[in-house]
C-alpha cells in the first residue's frame, strides 16, 4: 500500500511533466493543425536560461517567469517567421520546419553551454544543482499512511493541476479564449466575424511554449541538472500524452500524461521483473495502440482532426 | 446615399484570376441581389468585400476606402458576411457562436447579452439549443445561426452569401422574411446572393447578374425580369 | 507571351528520348566513376548515401504516395540490421542470403502495422509509427532476448570475409570493383548498395505505375472516396506497408555488413535514423521517384562538408564570425539553417524547385492521341 502510494505519487509528478508537454502540443495543435516536433527542445532552450540566470543570482521565480517569456517570444517568433510562411505552400513541409527548429535549438544549447550536464563544478557553475521550483532535497518527504512521498512530486502534480485549471478559465471565460477555440473550430469563418486569425496563432504558439518552458524548468528541478538530451524523451512521452487524450482535447492531454506516467511507474514497479526497464516503454505505448483502436481519436479527441 | 460602392474589383486565387472588374453599388437600406451561374464568382466576390482573399480596385463603404483593410477592421466598419455553407463554429454551443460573432465589439458584455437575446427572440429555435454544439444542429438552424451570428457585429451592411441552401422551402420563404423584416425596421442593407432567384427577386430593390467574373446586366428587379432574353437566361421564369 | 527562351517537348518524341538518355548516361557515369576513380573516403559517403536512398524511398512509397505518415522506418531498417547480424554470426549464412530473409521478416511485421492504420491516421498514425521506432532498440536490450540478440552490446564479426584472391575485373583499363583484391572491400559494399538502390527503385516505379499506384495516390487524397471507388483499402494498405517496410530492410543488411558491427543504440536504428529517412524524402521531394535519390545526395554531401568543420579554423574565412564562436562543431546548426531554408525556398524538395524552374523554359506536352498537328505555339507555362 505504502509502496503503490509512492508509485503513484511519483507516476503523477512524473506525468505531469508530459502532461505540461502535451498542453503545449494541443494548443498548437488546435490552431494550425500542425504537429510541434521542436515543443521539448524549445522547453529546454528555457531550461538552459534559467539556469543561466541563475548563475547570475536571480532567485528562482523571476527566473522562472523569464524563462516563460523567453519560451513565448521563441514559440511566437517561429510561428510567424518559420511557420505561417511554409504552411502556406505544403503542410509537410512544416513538419520538416519544425524538426529543423528542433535541431538548430539543441545545437544552439550545445554551442552556448556545451555539451555537458550542467550545473557542473568543472565549468565553475556557481550553483550546486539545478533550481529547483519546490523543496526537492532527499529529506523533504510527507508521510501519508506510511508512504513517503516527496514534496517535490506532491507540488509540482498540484502545480499542473493549477495550471490547467488556469488554462480552462482562460479556454471558456475569456475572449482569447473564445478566439482560440473559433479559430480551431474554423479558421475562415473566425476571420469573417473579425478575429485576427494571425494573432491569434502567435499567441497560441507562444502560450505552448511558455507553458513547455515551466515543464523543461520543473523537470530539469526534479533531475537537478539540465543537459542537451534531456527533454525528447520528455517530447515524445508528451507526444505520446497527447496522442492518448487526443490532439485536440487539452484536458485530455493532461489526463494522458497523468495516465502515462503512473504507468510507467506501476510497470517499473510491479513488473520489473519480466518487462524490465527497457521495455517499460513499449507497455505505456501498448495502452495507446489499444486505446486508437477503440477511439482513433484518442480518449477526449474529436475525429475531425487527422491532420498533420 | 451610397453605403457601399465598388469599382474595378479584381480578385482570384493564387494565378486563378476570377474576378475582372466588377462595379456594384449597394444603397443604404437598401437590398441588392447578385445572381449568377455556379462559378461565376459570386462568393469570391463576397469574399473580396470582406478582405480574406487578395483583392484589387477600390471599394468604398460608408464613405470610408476600404479596399485595402484588414477582414477584422472591414467588420468592424460594419460589413458582416454569412459565408456560404453555413461556416458555423461546430465545436461551439450555439451561445459562444453568437459570442464570437460579438468579437470585434468593444461594449460592455451586457449590450451583447442583450443582443443575443433579441436575436433568439427573432430565431425561437436557436434560444431552445443554445447550450448545444452548433455542428449537432439541422442545416436550416446553422443558416439561422449564421445569419445570427452575423447581425452581432452590429453591421450596417450584411452580404449573404446563398442563405437557402440545403433548406426547406417553408424555411427559406421564412428566412427571407426576416431578411426582409430586418431591411424594413433596421434599415439593413443587404448584399444577397442567390439562386434562387424568383424568391430572391420578391424582395430585391436592385439586381445584378454575374457572368464569368463580369457584371453583365443590372436594374431592378422589374426591369431585369421584363428583358426576356434574360428571364430566360438567367432567371428561369 | 514574353520573348523569353521557351521549348516544347513532346511526351514520348525523340527530343524527350534524347533528355531521357542524356540524364541515365549522366546517371552511369557518375555510379561508375565513384568506385574507380574518387577517394576511399568518397566511396564510403557514397555508400552511406547509397543507404539512405534506398531506406528513404521505401519511406516515399508509404508516405509520399499513399499518404501514410510513418516514424517508425527506423525499426524496418533495425530488422534487415539484425536479421542479418543474427544470421551471419548464429546460424553461419552468407551475407548476401540474409538479405531476402531480412525483406521477409520486415514484410510481415510492415503488414502487422498496416492493421491499426486502417483504423488509426494522421497524427495518430504518425506516433504509433513513433512508438514502433522508440521500442525497437529497447526490444533488442529487452533481456529476455538478450540470448538472440546480445542485448545492448551489439553483435560484431558480420561483414563478409575475403579472401586475398578475390577476383579483379578490368574494363576499359577501369576496374569497377575498386581495389578488391589490397583487402579494400569498399568498393564492394558499394556495389551491392547500388544494387539495392536500382532493385528499391525499380520495385518503386513499378508499384507506382501500375493500376495499384493510382489507388495508393486516391488513398492518400481521399481515402472515403478511393474506397467508394473500389480501392480495396485493407488489401493496398497492407500490401504498401509490407513492401516499405521489406524494401527499408534492405540497407539494413548492407549496413549490418559493411559496418561489420551492430548494436541497438546506433543513431540510424533509433527514432533519429527515422526523421532523417523523412528529411531525405522530404527534402528531395515527397511523392516523386527520383526525390530520395536527390535528397539522399544532397543530405550526405551537406554532412560531409558541414562534419569536417570540427575545429574552428577549418570553417571557411567568410563564415567564421557566425560560427566560430563556439566550440561545438557548427554541422548540426548548418544542417538545420539549411533545412529550414530549403523548406522556404523548396517546400517540395529539390524534385518540386527543378520542375518549377524547368516549367519556365520547356513545357512537355502529353502524347497527342491520334492527331498529327503539333499543339499552338505559346502555349503559356504555368506562373509566368
Ligand atoms: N479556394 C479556391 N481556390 C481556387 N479556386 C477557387 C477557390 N474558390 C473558388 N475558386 C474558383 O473560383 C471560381 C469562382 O468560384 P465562386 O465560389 O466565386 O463561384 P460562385 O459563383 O460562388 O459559385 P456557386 O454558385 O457554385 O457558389 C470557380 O471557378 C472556382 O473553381
Ligand atoms: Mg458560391
Amino acid at each position: 500500500m505504502e509502496l503503490f502510494l509512492q508509485r503513484l505519487v511519483d507516476g503523477l509528478s512524473e506525468g505531469s511533466i508530459y502532461a505540461l508537454i502535451a498542453l503545449g502540443l494541443v494548443i498548437i495543435f488546435r490552431g494550425t493543425g500542425h504537429l510541434n516536433f521542436a515543443q521539448g527542445e524549445m522547453a529546454l532552450f528555457c531550461a538552459y536560461c534559467v539556469y543561466q540566470f541563475g548563475e547570475w543570482g536571480i532567485p528562482m521565480i523571476p527566473a522562472l517567469l523569464m524563462g516563460m517569456v523567453i519560451g513565448f517570444f521563441i514559440g511566437a517568433l517561429t510561428e510567424v517567421a518559420l511557420v505561417r510562411p511554409v504552411s502556406k505552400r505544403s503542410p509537410f513541409a512544416v513538419f520538416i520546419v519544425t524538426i529543423g527548429v528542433f535541431q538548430f535549438l539543441n545545437w544552439l544549447d550545445s554551442a552556448i553551454w556545451g555539451g555537458q550536464q550542467l550545473p557542473s563544478s568543472a565549468i565553475g557553475s556557481k550553483q550546486r544543482t539545478y533550481p529547483s521550483l519546490f523543496p526537492n532535497d532527499p529529506d523533504d518527504f510527507v508521510t501519508v499512511f506510511g508512504a513517503a512521498i516527496k514534496i517535490s512530486s506532491l507540488c509540482i502534480f498540484c502545480m499542473v493541476l493549477v495550471i490547467t485549471a488556469l488554462l480552462f478559465v482562460v479556454f471558456n471565460y475569456t475572449k482569447l479564449g473564445l478566439a482560440m477555440r473559433a479559430v480551431a473550430s474554423n479558421a475562415d469563418s473566425a476571420k469573417l466575424v473579425g478575429i485576427k486569425v494571425s494573432q491569434v496563432l502567435m499567441v497560441s504558439w507562444g502560450i505552448a511554449a511558455a507553458i513547455g518552458a515551466l515543464g523543461g524548468v520543473a523537470f530539469a528541478g526534479i533531475i537537478t541538472t539540465v543537459n542537451t538530451g534531456l527533454m525528447f524523451t520528455v517530447f515524445l512521452y508528451g507526444s505520446a500524452a497527447a496522442t492518448l487524450g487526443g490532439f485536440d482535447s487539452p484536458g485530455g492531454a493532461v489526463i494522458g500524461g497523468l495516465t502515462i506516467g503512473v504507468v510507467q511507474n506501476m510497470v517499473a514497479g510491479y513488473a520489473d521483473e519480466w518487462v524490465g526497464t527497457s521495455m517499460k516503454v513499449a507497455v505505456s505505448f501498448l495502452v495507446i495502440l489499444v486505446v486508437l483502436l477503440v477511439r482513433p481519436s484518442g480518449l477526449f479527441g474529436t475525429a475531425k482532426v487527422e491532420r498533420v | 446615399m451610397t453605403l457601399l460602392q465598388v469599382r474595378g474589383l479584381k480578385a482570384g486565387y493564387g494565378p486563378l484570376k476570377v474576378l475582372e472588374g466588377i462595379d456594384l453599388e449597394v444603397g443604404e437600406g437598401e437590398i441588392v441581389v447578385m445572381l449568377g451561374a455556379n462559378g461565376a464568382g459570386k462568393t469570391t466576390t463576397l469574399r473580396a468585400l470582406s478582405g480574406v482573399i487578395p483583392r484589387t480596385g477600390t471599394v468604398e463603404f460608408a464613405g470610408a476606402d476600404i479596399s485595402k483593410a484588414s477582414p477584422e477592421s472591414i467588420v468592424r466598419s460594419g460589413v458582416a458576411q454569412v459565408p456560404q455553407g453555413r461556416g458555423t463554429f461546430p465545436e461551439l454551443s450555439v451561445d459562444d457562436n453568437m459570442h464570437a460573432g460579438a468579437y470585434p465589439r468593444r461594449d460592455s458584455s451586457a449590450a451583447i447579452k442583450t443582443d443575443i437575446g433579441k436575436w433568439y427572440d427573432v430565431f425561437p429555435r436557436l434560444a431552445d439549443r443554445r447550450h448545444q454544439r452548433a455542428g449537432s444542429l439541422s442545416g436550416g438552424e446553422q443558416q439561422m445561426l449564421a445569419i445570427a451570428r452575423a447581425l452581432m457585429s452590429r453591421p450596417t451592411l450584411l452580404l449573404c452569401d446563398e442563405p437557402s441552401l440545403g433548406l426547406a422551402p417553408l424555411i427559406t420563404q421564412e428566412l427571407f422574411k426576416v431578411l426582409e423584416r430586418l431591411n424594413k425596421e433596421e434599415g439593413l442593407a443587404v448584399l444577397l446572393v442567390e439562386q434562387n432567384a424568383n424568391l430572391a427577386m420578391h424582395i430585391a430593390s436592385r439586381v445584378y447578374l454575374l457572368e464569368t467574373g463580369r457584371i453583365v446586366a443590372s436594374g431592378s428587379a422589374a426591369e431585369l425580369s421584363a428583358d426576356d432574353s434574360i428571364r430566360k437566361a438567367y432567371l428561369g421564369f | 507571351m514574353s520573348r523569353k527562351l521557351h521549348v516544347t517537348i513532346r511526351s514520348g518524341g525523340p527530343a524527350s528520348w534524347v533528355i531521357r538518355l542524356l540524364t541515365a548516361a549522366f546517371v552511369v557515369l557518375i555510379v561508375l566513376w565513384v568506385p574507380t576513380r574518387a577517394s576511399d573516403s568518397l566511396i564510403d559517403t557514397a555508400t552511406t548515401a547509397l543507404v539512405w536512398m534506398a531506406a528513404a524511398m521505401s519511406l516515399n512509397l508509404l508516405v509520399g504516395y499513399a499518404g501514410q505518415l510513418s516514424l517508425g522506418h527506423s525499426a524496418f531498417l533495425g530488422i534487415g540490421v539484425y536479421t542479418t547480424a543474427i544470421g551471419v554470426t548464429r546460424w553461419g549464412w552468407s551475407p548476401l542470403w540474409t538479405m531476402p530473409v531480412g525483406f521477409a521478416v520486415a514484410f510481415v511485421v510492415g503488414v502487422l502495422v498496416s492493421l491499426p492504420a486502417l483504423r488509426i491516421k494522421g497524427v495518430y498514425l504518425a506516433l504509433v509509427t513513433l512508438s514502433l521506432a522508440l521500442v525497437f532498440p529497447q526490444f533488442i536490450k529487452w533481456p529476455k532476448i538478450e540470448w538472440l540478440t546480445k542485448g545492448a552490446s551489439g553483435i560484431d564479426q558480420v561483414s563478409y570475409k575475403f579472401s586475398k584472391d578475390n577476383p579483379t575485373f578490368e574494363l576499359f583499363g577501369w576496374n569497377p570493383w575498386g581495389n578488391l583484391r589490397g583487402q579494400n572491400v569498399k568498393p564492394f559494399y558499394y556495389w551491392m548498395a547500388v544494387l539495392v538502390v536500382v532493385f528499391v527503385y525499380l520495385v518503386c516505379r513499378g508499384v507506382v505505375k501500375s493500376r495499384m499506384g493510382r489507388s495508393l495516390v486516391a488513398i492518400r487524397d481521399n481515402s472515403t472516396a478511393a474506397a467508394v471507388m473500389g480501392v480495396n483499402l485493407a488489401v493496398t494498405k497492407g500490401v504498401v506497408f509490407g513492401l516499405s517496410a521489406a524494401m527499408c530492410a534492405l540497407p539494413g543488411s548492407l549496413l549490418a555488413m559493411k559496418t561489420g558491427t551492430v548494436t541497438p543504440d546506433t543513431a540510424m536504428l533509433t527514432v533519429s535514423g527515422s526523421i532523417v529517412m523523412l528529411v531525405i524524402m522530404v527534402v528531395g521531394g515527397a511523392g516523386s521517384l527520383w526525390g530520395p535519390i536527390l535528397g539522399a545526395a544532397a543530405y550526405e554531401l551537406i554532412a560531409e562538408k558541414t562534419g569536417e568543420w570540427n575545429e574552428a579554423d577549418q570553417i571557411p574565412g567568410f563564415l567564421q564570425p557566425v560560427l566560430g564562436w563556439s566550440e561545438m562543431p557548427p554541422s548540426t546548426g548548418i544542417f538545420a539553417v539549411v533545412l529550414i531554408a530549403l523548406m522556404f525556398f523548396a517546400p517540395y524538395g529539390i524534385v518540386g524547385l527543378w520542375r518549377k524552374q524547368i516549367a519556365r523554359v520547356v513545357t512537355v506536352v502529353p502524347r497527342p492521341a491520334g492527331t498529327a498537328n503539333l499543339p499552338a505555339e505559346g502555349s503559356a507555362p504555368a506562373g509566368s
